[in-house]
């Protein structure tokens, strides 16, 4: 897995050299003062529940950005055929991207932490809620982060990769609003699928077995079909 | 080196390499000629292990391309047809990256990336951009990624496509300095390149090897030699001189008594010519000039190319 290691940081430092990076963290915090502003001011509660509810809803919209050129920049240019013809494992050129697609989730997320500090200096917020609220928002971003991973690896256009996801992610998304269409086990199912059915429980300060394993089963589907994908001669 | 029996390579229902049996020893630098299509790619891919054959037996170092992928890739350094480049990133930066992904220890990445760089020349413009350099020296820097781990076997895709006459000079020159010591595979469409850089050729035609040859025999062994002559006299009697040669064709035939140019082709497997020459000196024709040209690769190729490919002729 040492090589996990080396993409990572060769990517990273690729998120960082390109101005997209630096456009994408500037846009999202200033959409995340100007709401975290808002809500304070409106709610009056030194809490980060509905921040975290619309920061969700940014991710939704974010995630395939970060992730539209994983794979799909790499075939287009040619840069997949040298990857994968170094004594280097699939799995690990998948794990390296996706860490990195990661990271840079994480600092952008780790960017939001002065709004702890805010209600804190303010006021005596509920900090296990808003860690566990930060823990929900970090898998959801990763499980979003892999699925746009995946459809990247499906295509050669970056722009069809981003679309993909998109349409995966909003489907997860909105399930909860499916349910009614359904009934008895389709419906347990479209409920259990439902993004927002797991995320919301992170935010009010639960943390559940059933919804750690949904987010984290639901990244590592995502990253094995993301490694098939890239050794099927259809997706090269 | 390499080994491959039996190897055939499916796209869906179609076949698009047929590869009965293939053999490189080490140290051999070996063309690859086909047209567009032919095969050639998809075989060097499989002997990358990037692609897998559909059945077959292929060996690279003694190594299965299918089962022991990871050994082979160790072992062979890959230039593809698109060079395989990162834009925004620093030339050092990429060689060192392409070293550690070729499982050079961190401790030998500097020396690596530092030979690299100076038997490709790299050395001026190390610190820079990829993107900011010119075709040339990308495909250099293309090259010195396929060679930092010292591979045994060196696999070239078209290295100078779409390159300006200089800049191909200078990769040639590389190339060259590349050679010794490993097995080299050249697919390239310049025949002149194979010419000068290899020792045998393969011609591919719809995924078959239809001519496995070295460079020396393989005019000859592809038809008949050329005889080109200058003579003065009159054409009745150079025609019956002519006849003392009857698998030999008269391909032309220009110019009047005093100088007439004539272009035979000798025939299948045939190479002397003393019997036209006796003939000659029988009558009242002088020969002012005698020159056996030999075949370019280049008529071979189109000779060996054109039309369908027979059953069972691969090698």
């Amino acid at each position: 897995m040492k090589k996990t290691g080396i993409l990572a940081s060769k990517e990273l430092r690729a998120y960082f050299t390109s101005p997209i990076a630096y456009i994408v963290m500037i846009l999202s915090l200033s959409v995340f003062n100007v709401l975290f502003y808002m809500i304070i001011d409106q709610n009056r509660e030194a809490v980060l529940r509905d921040m975290f509810l619309l920061m969700e809803f940014m991710f939704v919209f974010l995630a395939p950005i970060f992730t539209m050129k994983v794979f799909a920049e790499e075939k287009m240019s040619g840069t997949m055929e040298f990857l994968q013809t170094t004594p280097t494992r699939n799995s690990e050129i998948v794990y390296g991207k996706y860490l990195s697609s990661v990271v840079f989730f994480l600092i952008l997320l780790l960017l939001t932490a002065p709004y702890y500090a805010i209600l804190e200096f303010f006021s005596s917020p509920d900090v296990p809620a808003i860690l566990t609220g930060y823990l929900g928002i970090f898998l959801e971003g990763a499980f979003f982060i892999a699925i746009g991973v995946f459809t990247s690896a499906l295509t050669r256009n970056q722009i069809v990769a981003a679309l993909s996801a998109y349409v995966l992610i909003l489907l997860l998304y909105f399930s909860v609003g499916l349910e009614k269409f359904f009934s008895g086990t389709p419906q347990a199912l479209v409920h259990y699928l439902s993004v927002m059915g797991h995320s919301k429980n992170f935010f009010i300060g639960i943390v559940t077995t059933a919804d750690l394993i949904y987010f984290i089963s639901g990244i590592f589907l995502f990253l094995t079909l993301t490694r098939i994908a890239i050794e099927n001669r259809l997706c090269r | 080196m390499i080994s491959a029996h039996n190897v055939k390579k499916y796209f869906g229902n179609n076949k698009v390499l047929d590869i009965a049996s293939f053999e490189a020893r080490e140290g051999e630098i070996i063309g690859f000629l086909g047209l567009n299509g032919a095969g050639k790619t998809t075989f060097m891919r499989i002997l990358t292990s990037f692609l897998p054959t559909t059945c077959g037996d292929v060996r690279v170092c003694g190594y299965d391309v299918a089962k022991q992928s990871l050994l082979v890739r160790r072992h062979v350094g890959y230039l593809s047809e698109a060079p395989p480049l990162y834009p925004d990133m620093v030339v050092k930066d990429f060689l060192r990256f392409a070293a550690r992904l070729k499982d050079i220890p961190a401790r030998q990445t500097p020396a690596q990336v530092a030979k690299a760089l100076d038997l490709c020349n790299l050395n001026g413009v190390a610190s820079r951009v990829i993107g900011q350099l010119s075709k040339g020296y990308r495909q250099r820097v293309a090259i010195a990624q396929a060679i930092i781990n010292d591979p045994k076997l060196l696999i070239l895709d078209e290295p100078t496509n779409g390159l300006d006459p200089l800049q191909i000079l200078d990769v040639r020159k590389l190339i060259k300095n590349l050679e010794h010591k490993r097995t080299v595979i050249i697919s390239t469409h310049v025949l002149s390149e194979i010419e000068e850089f290899a020792q045998r050729v393969i011609i591919i035609k719809q995924g078959r090897i239809i001519k496995d040859h070295s460079l020396a025999e393989t005019p000859e062994a592809a038809g008949g030699a050329k005889l080109f002559l200058k003579l003065r006299g009159k054409r009745p009697d150079i025609e019956s001189a002519l006849r003392v040669m009857p698998d030999a064709a008269v391909t032309a035939m220009t110019g009047d008594d005093e100088a007439r140019a004539v272009e035979l082709d000798l025939g299948k497997g045939r190479e002397s010519y003393n019997e036209l020459i006796e003939a000659l000196l029988r009558t009242q024709v002088q020969i002012l000039e005698i020159r056996k040209p030999s075949p370019k690769l280049e008529d071979v190729f189109i000779r060996l190319t054109k039309g369908p490919t027979k059953e069972g002729q691969s090698v």
